[in-house]
């Protein structure tokens, strides 16, 4: 099978997740042609690939050509990673005017990068096969994935919340113990409560559960705990700012 | 007659980020040189803005992969120093071992799959595993060993979620930390290898040139913390003073901001560090010193990997060190600090694995971020990168070298330069 391996705006987390997987790499790489992988190997083999793996977010104009010509030199295209779905937390300035974001930053007007205004998740430029969550993938996760598109097929998509695997690892509900604002029973579980786990409330980096996740119904819940309406919205924007329901909150 | 003539070797590989080498040839004299840096823009700063404090950590966590425990580190430090928060011995510890985990993984990962291949003649790591299997596997160990260590201590390799100012959401136990030491203890083998082969390598000297170095004040023993900036022509000047220090500017040509010191570029980084600590490093790390000293050349950016890799066995032992010092105290959990928000501002410097990184914080009322300023080490990095591709590309020029691609290639991979993400070219325009 032959594979690429490709960046857009982002930290690189996802590949080098990737990279990370020390005790299964050479394995891994074994059973796979890798055609294209710039943050690892210089070598780069022209023709088409079965698989695209790619992470990141389409901010700039190059980033957007960039994933059509990927989107056309490949049979299965699967974004992985928060930016990749849903933008990165960049995506959290969806809405801010672009000299404003330069000036806050840049100290100028000009749109010098060739940014697009926003960042984009790729299915809003691409056709998208398969979406792996996390920020950064799970090892175990893309391990599982690639063993399926070996054999030719995708795996299904996890529907369940975050909450789910706290109750499985038995981590008292931070929510309900402690009144923190978890962003648990809105994301995409998969990542064995890792936040929760460590004391450390959710924040949502799985994304939120597609057309399921209820954050107008997590919203009233932390309001009630306390909470105040801007910090809940920023928390939930952090990650899913492009999520339809989070950009009704966003917009009031 | 005039031809303009376009070549593009080859992609810019093995390096965090988008970027370009820009190498404007006229009449076989330089004529401008660019490190051209095309990462889109994320206005990272701005998206912390109006967050309150607790959040900023798991945000700057993902400015970088490779380094988000400096930024994370930078980032409680600088807000606590606002909040007019201390903490304790402990917590103190613990970030100094989450940092000496980072510089291992991140040392190993450039060492080993990034720079080696340069070295040995590969495109990758991966295809030196017939020839080399022993170094791409020890270097792959070195690399876990770091890695399982910001694992157990944050919660995950890449954007640990335990890191909070005022301390850790969760502490290890005993168990957990004598089983990490017992895993860098076996990866010190690999950061004794990475000393034997770069300092076997020669290193040309084309790139030689003078140099500035900037690095953190540790205070008694080498290390990635401090309030002090250390300079080398002698300045020392307290972190607050960091834009005075870094002087950034904003061009067309770079998503990354460019830093001068009195009007010169500077370096920042292993080879700054270990160069303007010396004397600071002890056990293995500093007995290699002794004999590897001149080859670590303050006016060869190129010698950088060697002072990264005398570095990573400092890094493994003091981190062996640091967890015998912490189950030796016996570890308390719940020593979080509680913080109370209130208005102030903050200023920080740590040692990421490339050089220094500031964090400065201004807080409002309620603890909010009314403001946020980071500067990475790549950033102050970038006009000393452009420096020293000016300076070889003439000499190459004058030697007769007619592809200056590969050697550029080499001298900037040697600042392991992070600029988040792949996929990078060099391109060289020659004007005849």
């Amino acid at each position: 099978m032959k594979a690429g391996l490709y960046s857009l705006t982002g930290c690189a987390g996802d590949l080098l997740r990737i990279v990370n997987i020390e005790d299964k790499l050479l394995e891994i790489f074994d059973k796979v042609e890798i055609m294209d992988f710039a943050l690892a190997s210089s070598r780069k083999v022209h023709g088409k690939v079965d698989v695209a793996f790619v992470e990141g977010s389409v901010t700039t104009q190059k980033d957007l050509e960039y994933i059509k010509k990927i989107r056309e030199n490949s049979n299965v295209l699967v974004a992985i990673g928060d930016c990749a779905i849903w933008g990165g937390v960049q995506a959290s300035l969806t809405g801010i005017d672009l000299k404003e974001l330069m000036k806050s930053v840049y100290n100028t007007e000009e749109n010098y990068y060739g940014f697009l205004g926003e960042h984009k998740a790729i299915s809003e430029v691409v056709k998208v096969d398969y979406e792996l969550p996390g920020c950064p993938i799970e090892a175990e996760e893309f391990i599982e994935l690639l063993i399926d598109v070996l054999r030719g097929v995708l795996p299904e998509f996890k529907d369940y919340p975050v909450c789910v695997e706290c109750k499985i690892r038995e981590v008292p509900c931070l929510i309900i113990e402690r009144g923190e604002a978890c962003l648990g029973p809105v994301t995409v579980g998969g990542c064995k409560a890792r936040c929760p786990y460590n004391n450390a409330p959710c924040i949502g980096c799985r994304g939120p559960i597609k057309d399921e996740a209820n954050v107008a119904g997590e919203l009233s819940m932390l309001l009630e705990k306390g909470w105040k309406r801007e910090d809940v919205v920023n928390r939930l924007k952090l990650f899913a700012a492009r999520y339809k329901d989070v950009s009704k909150l966003i917009k009031g | 007659m005039e031809t303009a003539n376009e070549v593009i070797v080859e992609h810019v590989t093995r390096v965090e980020g988008h970027g370009n080498i820009k190498v404007l040839i006229e009449d076989k004299r330089v004529k401008e040189v660019k490190f051209e840096i095309y990462e889109g823009p994320r206005f990272i700063e701005k998206v912390l803005v109006g967050r309150t404090y607790y959040e900023v950590p798991d945000i700057v966590a993902r400015i970088c992969s490779i380094c988000p425990d400096p930024h994370q580190v930078a980032a409680v430090e600088a807000i606590e120093k606002a909040l007019g928060v201390s903490v304790d011995w402990q917590t103190k510890m613990l970030r100094e071992l989450q940092l000496l985990a980072d510089v291992i993984s991140s040392h190993a990962l450039h060492l080993y799959l990034l720079a080696l291949p340069d070295y040995l003649g590969y495109p990758d790591a991966l295809s030196m595993v017939d020839k080399y299997g022993r170094e791409v596997k020890m270097g792959l160990e070195l690399k876990r060993a770091g890695n399982v260590v910001k694992e157990v201590l944050t919660g995950r390799s890449i954007h640990g979620c335990t890191v909070k100012p005022g301390g850790y959401t969760r502490v290890p136990t005993p168990s957990e930390l004598e089983k990490l030491s017992s895993t860098l203890r076996q990866s010190m083998e690999g950061a004794i290898l990475a000393v034997e082969l770069f300092s076997s390598f020669k290193y040309p000297d084309f790139v030689r040139d003078e140099n500035v170095f900037m690095a953190v004040d540790p205070g008694g023993i080498y290390g990635f913390m401090g309030n002090h900036i250390l300079v080398s022509d002698g300045g020392r000047y307290p972190v607050e003073e960091y834009k005075k220090l870094t002087n950034e500017v904003t061009v067309p040509h770079s998503t990354a901001k460019h830093s001068s010191y009195k009007g010169r570029p500077f370096m920042v980084g292993a080879l700054a560090r270990v160069l303007l600590n010396k004397r600071k490093l002890k056990g293995r790390a500093a007995e290699m010193l002794k004999e590897l000293e001149p080859k670590l050349d303050a006016f060869n950016p190129l010698t950088n990997n060697l002072a990264q890799a005398i570095e990573t066995v400092y890094a493994v032992e003091r981190a062996v060190e640091v967890i015998d010092e912490l189950l030796d105290k016996g570890l308390k959990q719940d020593v979080e600090v509680k913080v109370k928000p209130r208005r102030g501002v903050g200023v920080s410097a740590v040692e990421a694995p490339r050089g220094v990184l500031y964090h400065c914080y201004e807080l409002d009322d309620e603890g909010r971020v009314a403001k946020a300023d980071i500067i990475t080490p790549t950033a102050q990095n970038a006009a000393n990168i452009e420096k020293y591709i000016k300076v070889s590309a003439e000499r190459l020029l004058s030697m007769g070298e007619e592809r200056l691609e590969g050697p550029l290639e080499l001298l900037v991979r040697a600042y392991d330069p992070c600029i988040s993400c792949s996929a990078h070219l060099i391109k060289v325009i020659k004007i005849r």
